[in-house]
Order: C-alpha cells, then structure tokens, then sequence
C-alpha cells in the first residue's frame, strides 16, 4: 500500500516538521491534483514496506513532531489500522490526510485512537455537480457530509481543506462552503499551484493572484 | 551596434592618418598614449633598456632590424602594441625569453572587447550588463594576466592554468579578498578617508550614520574584491535609537535594506555583496563594553543597556525583508545572519524572534542561521565565509572598532583531479593533495608580499585607505589576516577513488572526512612553518565549480566524463560544491544537515549547508523547529533555506516556484529567482554550470 515516503516535510503540518507517508490508489480524479503518479499509476511505483518505513523513521525521531500519513486516498486500504498501529510506537503523533469518502473506516480509526489529527479535503460545497466537477468523479454526498460530522464531533484535531482554482471556485462557493462545515472547526483554503497536474489541461489553469486568495480567506477567516 | 559595425566591414577609421604622399617617407605611429607620431627606432630603444636587463647593443640591433621590416613592408598605420610585438617576436628569434617576458603588453584583442561590450559576462551573476560591468570585466582581464605574470610564480600561476587550483578574484590581485567589520569605526572617528574630498564628523543621527555606513561600504567595495560584512549591526545602532518610534526604526530598516539592494551602481555595476550580523541577544563579549553614540561619544552605559533597542532594530529589519522589495520579490542584498547561540534561548523573545526570522526564510528564504555552539563567537560573511573570534579578539572586544576582519586571497584545490591522478592509490592521492597544499601556500605568500608591499607605500600608496591608522594600526591589519584553503568536488573526488558518492555509504563519508581532516591537519603544519594564517574554506565556487569540471574534460576526459554532475550533451557540467552533498541526492534535509555538519568542524572559516525548498511554501514554525533542532543535535556551522521564485517582467508580479510563464498573466517574459550559491540573483545570470545545478537540485519532494 505504501508507495512513497519523505523524511522531513515543512509543509504538510502546522508548527511541525513531520515524516509523510504516501499510500497508492485514490478513488476520485481531481483535475488539480499533484500526486496523481500515486493515483493513476501507483502500480508502477515501488511498494515499500513498513519495516523499510521504520527503519528510516526511527534515527529521525528527535528530530520530528509527527508522521502524516497521506496519499492517494489512504483510507482505501484495509490494511491502514495495521499500518497506523505499527507507527504508534515510535511515540510520534500521526495525521491522516483524507478525502472523507469512507466515514466507517475513520469513525473506526478515531475510536481505535489511531490518529492524533485528521485533515480532510472537502472538495467544493456540498453539491452534487460542484463536487464532481471538484473531484473528477461521482462523489457520495452523503458519505462526506457524514466524514465532516464524524471529524468535527470526534474531539480529534483537525482541518477541513480546501484547494481552490478560480474555474472552479467562485466567492459564493466558497461562502457556500464555509456554511457546510461544523462550527468553530478550523478551516484552510489552500491556493492551486501549476505544475504537473492530473489532468494535463489544468497544468496551466487560471490562479488566484496572492491578493484575490488573502481576500477568500477573509470569506472563511 | 551602430559604432562598431563599420570596423567589422573592415573599414579602418585609421586610414585618415595614412598620408598617402609617396615624397613624404615619414611613417605615422599610433601610439598607446594617444597620439600619432613619427617613426623613431629610437623609441624601441629606451623602451627595452627600461624595461628589460639587455643591453644597449642589443637594443640597437633590434631597433634597427625592426626600422627594416617596418620600412620594407607594406605596413600603412602602425601602432605602438604591433611595434611590440614585433619587438617581442625578435627577442624570442635572439633566445632572449626572459627579456621578451618582461617586455609583454597585457591586453585584449579587438574581437574580444566587441564581444565583451555587448554580450552579458556571467562569470559573476551578481554583475549586470552595462558599460560600467564591461570596465570591470576589462580591467580584471588585464589585471589577472598581470597578477599570472607578475605576482605569482610559474608553478602557481601554471597550477591555476590548468585548473589543478583555482586562485579567486585575480582581476583584484592588488585588493585583499574581503572584509568584515564594526560600525563602530565610522561612528567613533566619522568619515574620514585619505584623499576623500570632504570629511564628516562622527554622526550625530541615525539616518547619518546609515548615510555613513553605506558609503563606507562602497569604499571598501573598492579596496576588497568580495564582501563586505558588519558585525552586530543592530546592537551598534542601539545608541541612536532611543528617542525613535517604532515607525522611524522601521523606516530606518527599510532604507538600510533598500540602500544595499539597491546599490547596483557602484563598482562595476555591482551591488555591494554585504552581510548584517544580527543578534537578539547581547552577545556576552559587548555585554559590558562602553557604548558609543551620536557625536562618536560614549554614552555613559554599556552595550547590555541596549538590548531592548537593539531588538526592536532587529525586529524592523526582518519585517521589511519579510514583505519583499516593491514587487514582492527577496531582497537579494544585504544578507541578514542571526546568530543562534545559547544565550539566545535565555533571553526574552526569542520564541518570537524565531518565528519572525522562520517566517522570513519561509516566505522569502532570506535569513541565514549561524550556529555558535558552546562559548564561539563568529563574524560571518560572504558566501558561507566566518571568522571565528579568537581571545585577542574577544579582548579587542573592549574596543570594538579595532574588530576588523580580512582574507587576503581564497585558492581552492580541485579535488576530483587528484583522484584522477591518483588512479585509485590512496597513499598518492594524499601525497598529491598535501603537494597541492604547499603550492597553495606559495600562492598565499606571494600574494601576501605584493599586498605588503602596496600597504607599505601608505597614504601615497594606492591602498592609501587600507594604510589610514586612525586608531594607530593600519585600517588592513596584517598580522591579523587569514589565507583562505578551499575546496571544490569533495563529492566527486570520492567518487572517482571509491566508486561511491558520499551520499552512497559510510564508507564514503569517511573517506570524504579523512580528506578534509588530512587538508585540516596539513593547513595547520604549513601555518606553523610559513607563519601565514591558513584556514580551510567551504569556496562558494559560483564559477569554479564549472570552471574545474571543464577544465578536467579537456586534460582527464575519460575520468572526468564519469564524475561530472550535470548534462554533458548540453555543457551544463559542474561538480558539487566544496564538500557539500550531490545537491540531486534524495536526502531529507535532517540527514543533509547532520551529514554535512560532520565536516563543519574541520573548517574553520566557515560552511555552510544549504536546502532547497522549490515552490512549497513551508510552515514558518515547523523551520523554527528545525533550527532549533540542528544547533542542538548537530555540528552543522550555518543553514540557510532557499525558496524559488519566478518574477514576471511583463506584470510585475511574483510567484512561487520556478516556472516558464507568470502563472498570473501568461507572460513567457520571465525571469527565475533562487540562490545561486550564497546568494539571490537572477537565473537568467548564471553560468551554465550553475544551470545544470538547478536542474538537478533535491527539492523535497515526492514527485521530483
């Protein structure tokens, strides 16, 4: 299930430096996406297992504040209680990073005390046609609107996330958005990039200027 | 364009001064002192009797030999330089090589200085295009022959040739390397430089002493060839920031930052490379030493009086290198080093100050962090340069205007080709590495006397400013002076003797460890025996790190097709700096930094490890961290974090990330932002060697 791994990340955790943990396959195809190798093609990656992930983990523990554990979609894996358990020990806390389509597999894992952080990309607002323009697939509304419940009421630190594109995000999404998400949980917009993104057209997609995204965060601030 | 065509149409606008009058046999001479004269053998005379040991027979028989050829052939206009060569040419034919050598004329042919005026010089991304960069480039040019033939011997200037070793800034061969120093010189004795057409009293305000510091630095621009660093500066200004708002501190911040960025109009077009040294904390060698303020009076406290000031000038000034010039982008010049010590963590603050300064490298990868373990001390400049504060330092300390640091000259030996040489033999590769050395100090001390030399002719002297005692010493203090040992292509070096690279296994590392040590422990004999200061250096190699992997394709191309970094097919060759990692090795940045801070202690004038963070912008309080981390678990010296930027040239705006068009209006007229070794410049600066290193720089990604 593991198909990558970086040592030290600064970006993936607020306030931590942190080790990822790239788990391979995801069931949605959003356009924007970066990490599409681990959602097209991860078959083609080398797996690596978890002793290999310890191992190189382990000398890094005084070093780190914590492991996130991302993908893909890792919640597709059956083996993610396994993987998750066995990453305990190193005392490190864990964050899972997650697109909220299987709500029984993350009640199961906050219940189990598995993570110590959850942040779950909702997509657009809680609309059937924005989130499948969002997230290149048919998506179970119900399903995700069940995930944010699960999240906000677990007592777990979390973030509910947001990568907006002006094609597809428009302030009133974004409003819209804000609405769907439980009170007082903390909320991040995060501003698409170009690069190398999964579906080629949006490898050179409109941006939000530095400007128009500080004034979206005031939407949701 | 317009000038110079003509003369590539082979129109000769000499021609004019041809009299074509066949009764008038005078033959003109264009003459290096820029006039026309007739012909004179005589001329030819005085010049080699002046000039050279031969004697007066001789000279005559060359003279008159020489009037034949002229007067024979069918020459229309000639000029002194072709007359000397002439000269030159029958000295060779008499055998007499010294006497032609000292008879040599240092210059630039016509197709050079063409090329030169138009297309961009990038051995120096820090020097634009302009007729001022041409006049430097010109200059050094004529400079670096002279210095070749002049001050250093054949086997050392041979050495340099070949590319075994590098000797830096040969165009400022009359000019130490660099300096670092107090602000505390011009606020004690104002500005008051020899032969300066007007001198200034100690300032009395802020904004005068700013006015004070940047011409200052402009003036040791001119008598250093590289950078320019201040120690403590925030502590410094202290003294004439009581009675300012926090508006004016910021406001004073901005024009000291905007002052050295800016100054890409002095010296050959070329921003003043400057370094601030920033402390939160009062470092404990000024705690108790009397401050000096406005007027160059003492104050009547002590430097441990001002920390509070000292921090709110500090504060304003990462604020302003937090929000970037007028277009966002980092400020490239001046580079702010905060020092991390242990009493840093003891004073209050400093969890915010971290933050700020964290904030500052994440958003504009400003901010250098210099690690001063245990009771060091350091000044830090240049690329990755420090001087570690010794006790007659510390006890200069009472005094601080007498802290005035120098490096007379930086040679670097090219490594990877004493692996070639030594064709896996471990015993000849250190044989050949201490050879190396002790020809590296040749250098030194040969540069050393000429400097000496030009010192002691003092305020008639063309290092009059350096010779100025307003103190009792001269400003450049000789005894005090270190010679720089670099190093480029640890990397490779290992690389070609064990097969591995350092990041490959231990056994390299180790290796690559035993050859610093055996650099730090043979610099430290030849100091003991020439009685110079040797110290190794990480050299930042912005050229000669492409200017070795060249070289080394043309004289071991079998060997050094296999070593080199970069991309053969496109010229874009290098090796890795100093004894810095493959910048390409899929590292994580704890294992860069404790793996590169292994060799730290072995060099004493300072290293640096560098990461690269591409276009993610990281969480400013998970590097806080990260800092913190490293002065505790390592021995790494100094980080720095460098982020990339694309500045668009058509909308003016800035974004992150390295990218072919402005992602905000599709403009290909782009420009790339990064370090390129120490230092911000522009991509579209550097030398192919250092393009190759982009491409190739481990980002930390999952998705290289």
């Amino acid at each position: 299930m593991i198909r990558g791994v970086i040592e030290t990340s600064f970006v993936d955790w607020p306030g931590r430096s942190c080790a990822v943990v790239f788990t391979g396959g995801c069931n949605l195809r959003c356009p924007f996406c970066h990490n599409h190798p681990l959602v097209l093609d991860h078959q083609s990656l080398p797996a690596i297992g978890i002793n290999e992930i310890m191992s190189r983990i382990a000398p890094l523990e005084k070093w780190l504040g914590g492991i996130c554990v991302t993908g893909g979609e890792p919640t597709l894996h059956k083996e993610l209680p396994e993987l998750l358990a066995a990453l305990r020990p190193t005392g490190l806390a864990i964050k899972l990073d997650s697109n909220g389509t299987n709500p029984r597999v993350l009640a199961r894992l906050i219940e189990a005390k598995l993570v110590d952080m959850i942040d779950m990309d909702v997509k657009a607002p809680l609309d059937t046609e924005k989130y499948r323009l969002a997230a290149g697939n048919e998506v179970d509304i119900a399903a995700i609107r069940a995930s944010i419940a699960i999240i906000g009421q677990s007592g777990v630190a979390h973030r509910f996330r947001m990568t907006v594109t002006p094609s597809l995000h428009q302030v009133a999404d974004i409003i819209a958005w804000k609405k769907d998400m439980p009170p007082g949980s903390p909320l991040k917009l995060q501003k698409f990039r170009r690069g190398q993104t999964l579906d080629p057209a949006f490898a050179a997609a409109e941006v939000f200027s530095d400007k128009e995204f500080v004034s979206l965060e005031r939407l949701i601030g | 364009m317009g000038v110079i065509m003509p003369l590539k149409q082979g129109k000769n606008p000499g021609n004019h001064f041809i009299k074509d009058d066949s009764t008038d046999i005078a033959l003109f001479v264009r003459t290096t002192g820029e006039d026309i004269t007739g012909w004179d053998r005589h001329r030819i005379v005085s010049a080699l009797l002046r000039e050279t040991l031969i004697d007066r027979d001789t000279a005559e028989r060359i003279s008159l030999d020489i009037e034949k050829t002229v007067k024979n052939g069918a020459i229309k206009t000639i000029t002194g330089p072709l007359i000397r060569e002439m000269v030159n040419s029958k000295l060779l034919e008499l055998g007499l090589e010294d006497a032609r050598r000292m008879h040599t004329r240092l210059g630039v042919p016509l197709y050079d200085v063409e090329q030169l005026l138009i297309q961009h010089n990038k051995e120096n991304a820090n020097v634009p295009h302009g007729p001022e960069a041409t006049n430097l480039t010109l200059a050094e040019g004529i400079k670096k022959e002279y210095a070749l033939l002049q001050v250093f011997s054949d086997d050392v200037a041979d050495a340099h040739l070949k590319g075994d070793l590098h000797l830096h800034d040969l165009g400022f061969v009359d000019r130490p390397y660099c300096s670092g120093q107090s602000l505390e010189y011009i606020k004690k004795f104002g500005l008051n430089l020899p032969h300066a057409l007007s001198m200034a009293k100690p300032a009395q305000h802020a904004d005068v002493l700013l006015a004070h510091m940047v011409k200052f630095a402009a003036a040791l621009q001119s008598h250093f060839a590289g950078a320019i660093g201040w120690d403590a500066v925030n502590l410094f200004y202290a003294p004439y920031l009581e009675d300012m708002s926090d508006r004016q501190v910021k406001q004073l911040a901005q024009m000291m930052i905007y002052e050295f960025s800016q100054q890409a109009v002095a010296r050959g077009g070329q921003a003043i490379f400057s370094d601030i040294n920033i402390y939160w904390e009062v470092p404990k060698h000024f705690v108790g030493v009397p401050a000096i303020g406005p007027g160059g009076e003492y104050t009547g406290k002590t430097y441990g009086d001002y920390e509070k000031q000292a921090q709110r000038f500090a504060w304003a000034l990462f604020e302003v290198y937090r929000e970037g010039d007028a277009a966002g982008r980092p400020f490239f010049f001046p580079k702010p080093l905060v020092h991390i010590t242990e009493k840093l963590f003891q004073t209050e603050g400093h969890e915010e100050f971290l933050d700020l300064i964290c904030a500052v490298a994440a958003e504009k990868g400003n901010t250098y962090f210099v690690f001063d373990r245990g009771d060091t001390a350091k000044i830090s400049e240049c690329c990755r340069l420090s001087f570690k504060l010794e006790q007659s330092d510390l006890d200069d300390a009472r005094e601080p205007w007498k802290m005035r640091y120098s490096a007379l000259q930086n040679i670097t030996v090219n490594l990877p080709r004493i692996a070639y040489r030594a064709e896996g033999d471990d015993t000849r590769l250190f044989a050949l590495l201490t050879e190396q050395l002790e020809l590296t100090v040749k250098g030194h001390e040969q540069k050393r006397n000429f400097i000496q030399k030009l010192l002691d002719m003092g305020e008639n002297g063309p290092l009059s400013m350096l010779a100025m005692k307003l103190d009792g010493q001269t400003y450049l203090r000789m005894h005090r002076v270190s010679h720089l040992v670099g190093m480029t292509g640890l990397n490779e070096m290992v690389k070609a003797h064990t097969g591995e690279e350092l990041h490959d296994s231990d056994a390299a590392l180790r290796f690559g460890l035993k050859v610093i040590a055996h650099m730090n422990l043979v610099c430290n004999r030849l100091s003991e025996s020439s009685g110079l200061k040797l110290v190794l250096e990480q050299t930042p190699a912005e050229s000669t790190a492409y200017r070795f992997a060249k070289l080394d394709l043309a004289h071991y191309p079998d060997q050094a097709k296999m070593m080199l970094q970069g991309n053969l097919d496109s010229g874009e060759v290098y090796y890795s700096n100093s004894t810095l990692y493959n910048v390409g090795a899929p590292m994580g940045p704890i294992s860069r930094v404790e793996k590169e801070g292994l060799f730290h202690p072995l060099i004493e004038a300072g290293s640096i490890t560098h990461i690269w963070l591409g276009e993610h912008q990281p969480d400013a309080r998970a590097l806080a961290d990260f800092v913190v981390k490293t002065f505790r678990f390592t021995m790494n010296d100094q980080i720095a974090f460098s982020p990339e930027f694309t500045s668009c040239l058509a909308c003016g705006r800035t974004s992150r990330g390295l990218a072919e068009s402005c992602p905000y209006c599709d403009s290909s007229h782009v420009d790339g932002i990064t370090r390129i070794t120490g230092y911000f410049t522009k991509v579209s600066s550097w030398n192919k060697g250092k393009l190759g290193e982009l491409k190739d720089r481990y980002r930390n990604r999952f998705n290289q």
